[in-house]
């Protein structure tokens, strides 16, 4: 029963996920369902913030985790995206031929859409992190949305500059999300560029080669384009646009939460201290334990089911909610301003505190007791 | 099918300079099953990025999990260097590293 209910626990988002294309299917006020799921888990986030699990052992500290049932769900959840992709496509196509699609049943589809392909960039974030197979399944997830660079700028940069300003998926304080996400995307498109033209160099090869991963990461995303000019023409690319600014969007939010202000010292092991946890029941859930950042730092190898509490500095609130707070920057600057003090005081190494106060001219972004070292 | 379904099979990882051996389970990288030994291999980020866990496979068939050619110079894969924590066994090996003292 225990291993029926660790695994089952994590099927949130594709049955979410199946639910959204069921309502794009259905149409009319049906086309809005993933944006009323969204508004949902909002709900089951904040209603759950106070509760904490930790990872489940036996008591020879095996995990309850059946590897094989949570890959088949991760791949599959490739082709549940293509359908979601197509589906969107089939309402466009309906939407410029006949009237059997209203406008406002057509943005509910694009809105549900951009939603959920861009909460499905987890599967892309989780399956990078796994053999070969799997990174090809990640590359091809976030290459629905137009991000296939992700999946190398994550793991051969993100891991490893994390807290650093060479990472631009981490946000220094002050930094608001919005801003975030158009440099932390191109950054992390520029690095695989750089990472690519490298290697081929190294190996002496053209730039322009099918060896070339950066290349290759756009190339994947031309199904999508086709399918949404073929289907909209213009107004396809307009859904196009803002399905994957969407996507985008949330995954640079992840980013955002994930490591906003914390700081590391060049060269330096990643600690716990160097991310932020979200580990409440719904948001562990739902991001099938993203949100443990501390301990998947530290232990990138480790299946997602089998990341724990182990310390690090935690937000105690979801994803969900955050991200409500992370779309008004004062009150989000508001709300972690205390956390990072605690941080500031606490966690911080005193060469971290230093770059703190060599880094930050504005001063309210510094705790006091930095100020007065 | 997408190595869901591979054999269930340990493998021994021997130590070439150290006279040392230990288990690597099904599923583990070369890495955790020398972590599990509580052995001192030197690593960083896990995730086969850093080049902090790099290795010599003496002998024996392993599997790149990752592209290795990112962090490992041409030289260096012709001469069989491995990153332990993106590398599986499919048979058992020799290997070379210098543990952290």
């Amino acid at each position: 029963m225990k291993t029926f209910y660790v695994n089952v626990r994590y099927l949130i988002v594709p049955v979410m996920t199946v639910l959204t294309i069921c309502g794009l299917f259905l149409g009319g006020i049906y086309a809005w369902t993933g944006v009323f799921l969204f508004g949902l888990n909002i709900i089951l986030d904040t209603a759950t913030k106070n509760i904490h699990l930790r990872a489940d052992f036996d008591e020879n500290g095996n995990s309850f985790g059946i590897k094989t049932f949570q890959y088949i769900v991760m791949y599959l959840m490739l082709p549940i995206f293509i359908v979601l992709q197509c589906t969107l496509g089939w309402n466009l196509y309906q939407f410029t031929t006949s009237s059997a699609v209203t406008i406002e049943s057509l943005i509910g589809a694009i809105l549900s859409t951009g939603l959920w392909a861009g909460l499905g960039i987890i599967y892309g974030h989780e399956l990078s992190h796994n053999k070969k197979e799997g990174f090809s399944v990640s590359r091809a997830v976030m290459a629905l949305s137009g991000a296939s660079h992700f999946t190398y700028a994550h793991v051969y940069q993100h891991h490893l500059e994390l807290g650093h300003q060479n990472d631009p998926a981490t946000a220094p304080r002050g930094r608001n999300v919005y801003w975030h996400t158009w440099l932390s995307h191109f950054g992390q498109s520029k690095f695989s560029f750089d990472l690519e033209k490298q290697k081929l160099e190294r190996h002496n090869k053209s730039f322009f080669s099918l060896d070339n991963k950066w290349i290759l990461g756009y190339l994947y995303s031309l199904p999508s384009i086709t399918l949404f000019v073929w289907s909209g023409g213009i107004i396809g690319i307009v859904a196009l646009v803002v399905v994957w600014s969407i996507s985008n969007f949330l995954l640079e939010a992840l980013n955002f939460m994930g490591h906003y202000g914390l700081i590391r010292e060049a060269g330096k092991p990643v600690e716990h201290r160097h991310s932020w946890d979200n580990d409440n029941l719904f948001t562990s859930w739902f991001f099938i334990e993203i949100g443990r950042q501390g301990d998947h730092h530290v232990r990138g190898e480790t299946y997602f089911w089998e990341l724990d509490e182990v310390g690090a500095p935690n937000y105690e609130i979801g994803y969900f909610t955050l991200f409500l707070l992370t779309l008004i920057p004062p009150f989000f600057r508001k709300y972690t301003q205390k956390y990072l003090d605690e941080w500031d005081n606490n966690q911080a190494s005193v060469a971290e505190r230093q770059i703190a106060k060599d880094y930050y001219e504005d001063t309210k972004h510094l705790s006091n007791n930095i100020l007065v070292a | 099918m997408f190595g869901l379904f591979k054999k269930n099979k340990s493998f021994t990882a021997k130590l070439a300079d150290y006279d040392q051996e230990f288990i690597v389970e099904p599923g583990d990288s070369l890495l955790t099953g020398a972590l599990k030994a509580g052995l001192p291999w030197p690593k960083r980020c896990q995730v086969g990025s850093c080049g902090t866990c790099k290795c010599k496979i003496i002998d024996g068939k392993t599997r790149a999990e990752i592209d290795f050619s990112y962090v490992l110079s041409p030289d260096e894969l012709n001469d069989g260097y491995a990153l332990a924590c993106q590398t599986s066994l499919k048979s058992d090996i020799s290997v070379a590293v210098n543990l952290i003292d």
